[in-house]
């Protein structure tokens, strides 16, 4: 998306009545929910330092999950993304077989708990795929096996790009009619009316739930630990096994989803800051 | 003379109601329009016909040659049109230039000083040359009006379109945007005006068009319009308007 430079400073005419113009945006300092996120690491460190076995021990540990759980959480939403416009458009499209389709797969993946599919695409799917190879006699889809994080970010995707269809969906019909007559008129085509008016207008009025979409995300991430995925969470539940603190294995656990999160939520709120239009 | 715009027995339903019941209307090359009548009358639903921003039912259409009967034709036509809307429909995020500049780059791929020259001359002519960093919510109604025509005279068109284009402004401000049109009208730009402005009417419109219930009531040079309707229908508008 294109940034919006900040607008320069304006000359008034005082001959003209008009409202006052603000030539510096609101809120200009700096986020304090920034202490939270600080709070939060602060207290991590506190407890790896102060009592090492077995915080310490338990950071180390589970490192390597925190990237996982990243990776996935990341690589999902950018599909999720790309697939939540298609599906929007589609849930919009004047078109009733589109629009068919896209409310259909609304509805059902909405419908279905993240955990069933997850459970889908990592068992049944290949199940599936292998069954087809013996019919179709094809070798190479006979002995298909699942990659565990493949499939892990193939069903997060697909099922959460359910649900930010609807957020697309909303945010673009929140963008007043005129907008896109305003577009049309002047000779621009569907696609590009969305992609220099509608979009970059609707886009500023969905941050915030897509940015809750992502928090939504990184916390259901810890859903592909039982598709064999070592994220957080099952390292977590490795670590545990072996030694048997369960109070202080999630203890960490927790905070560290909590900074993951909060650092997001700051990070989406300094987006929202940087890109908001004066109305 | 062949009509620029050719409009014949032009229908429109919407859901429980029966929008524009035959129409039938030519309009000159040069030629400036008014159009008048109670609200639901048609008259908008008329104008946005014309650039099939509402799709008719029944009767055609021809602008500049080309039929509005043929879906792929709309882009051409849009291009050739310009409209000005009552709520000015000016795009919130882009400055006045980026308003100005983007369907010069975008339709008529114009290059970027092209379409920055194309853009101060027009906001010269309207009269705002000043405004062109600001953005939309930093101007008044009467400013915001003026870059919206501005934005669709950047397109070159033949024809311009305006629905209703002072209602939305403060008493104070409409005069301004009334110059911009008559400055128009008297370049010999091709206009038809959905507005209850008489003043303008008498000054630029060549006709004047009384529409009620879907159809036109009375047509006329609006001085005669004005002063000797012949339809009672006519005379019983203009006594609440006037």
């Amino acid at each position: 998306m294109e940034k919006q430079e900040p607008p320069p400073p304006i000359v008034l005419d005082p001959t003209l009545v008009h409202e006052p113009v603000t030539t510096t945006r609101p809120n200009q300092r700096i986020d304090p929910w920034w202490a939270l996120v600080a709070a939060i690491v602060g207290t991590i460190i506190f407890l790896a330092t102060t009592i090492p076995d077995p915080y310490r021990r338990i950071l180390v540990f589970v490192q390597d999950g925190i990237g996982v759980s990243l990776m996935v959480t990341v690589v999902s939403f950018v599909i999720v993304l790309v697939g939540g416009l298609v599906g929007g458009l589609g849930r919009l499209s004047k078109n009733w077989l589109i629009h068919g389709i896209a409310t259909l797969y609304v509805e059902i993946i909405r419908g279905i708990p993240a955990l069933v599919q997850l459970f889908f695409w990592y068992f049944s799917f290949p199940s599936i795929v292998q069954g087809l190879g013996q019919v179709l006699n094809i070798p190479a889809l006979q002995n298909y096996l699942a990659n565990p994080v493949g499939m892990a970010i193939l069903g997060l995707s697909f099922c959460y790009s359910a649900y930010m269809s609807e957020v697309y969906r909303a945010g673009i019909q929140s963008i007043a009619k005129g907008q896109m007559e305003a577009a049309r008129s002047l000779g621009m085509n569907y696609v590009q009316s969305m992609r220099y008016v509608i979009l970059p207008q609707a886009v500023r009025v969905i941050l915030p739930p897509v940015g809750n979409e992502f928090i939504s995300l990184l916390k259901d991430s810890s859903l592909v630990s039982v598709v064999a995925v070592a994220d957080l969470t099952r390292r977590g539940r490795e670590f545990m096994s072996s030694t048997f603190t369960p109070v202080e294995t999630w203890t960490m656990i927790a905070l560290l989803y909590l900074t993951l999160t909060l650092f997001s939520a700051r990070i989406v709120t300094w987006i929202e800051r940087k890109t908001r239009m004066e109305r | 003379m062949e009509p620029i715009i050719h409009i014949e027995n032009v229908e429109k339903h919407f859901t429980g109601v029966h929008a524009l019941k035959g129409v039938s209307l030519d309009i000159l090359k040069g030629e400036v329009v008014v159009i008048i009548g109670p609200s639901g009358s048609g008259k908008s639903t008329l104008l946005r016909c014309i650039n099939r921003l509402e799709e008719y039912d029944k009767g055609q259409i021809v602008v500049d040659g080309i039929s509005l009967n043929n879906a792929a034709n709309i882009n051409a036509v849009r291009t050739e049109v310009g409209m000005v809307f009552q709520s000015f429909n000016l795009f919130p995020h882009l400055s006045v230039k980026d308003n100005i500049m983007l369907a010069q780059r975008v339709v008529r791929k114009r290059d970027r000083a092209e379409a920055e020259k194309v853009t101060q001359e027009l906001l010269i002519k309207v009269g705002i040359p000043e405004k062109a960093n600001a953005f939309p919510s930093q101007l008044s109604g009467g400013q915001q009006q003026r870059v919206a025509i501005a934005r669709a005279l950047a397109m070159n068109p033949k024809i311009m379109l305006f629905d209703e284009p002072t209602s939305a402004l403060d008493p104070e401000m409409i005069q301004e945007v009334l110059d911009v049109m008559l400055d128009l009208a008297r370049e010999g730009m091709t206009m038809v005006v959905v507005s209850h402005e008489m003043g303008f009417a008498r000054a630029a419109a060549h006709r004047a068009i009384l529409m009620d219930g879907g159809l036109i009531v009375e047509e006329a040079p609006p001085d005669i319009l004005f002063s000797k309707p012949t339809q009672e229908r006519t005379r019983a508008f203009l006594s609440k308007v006037l």
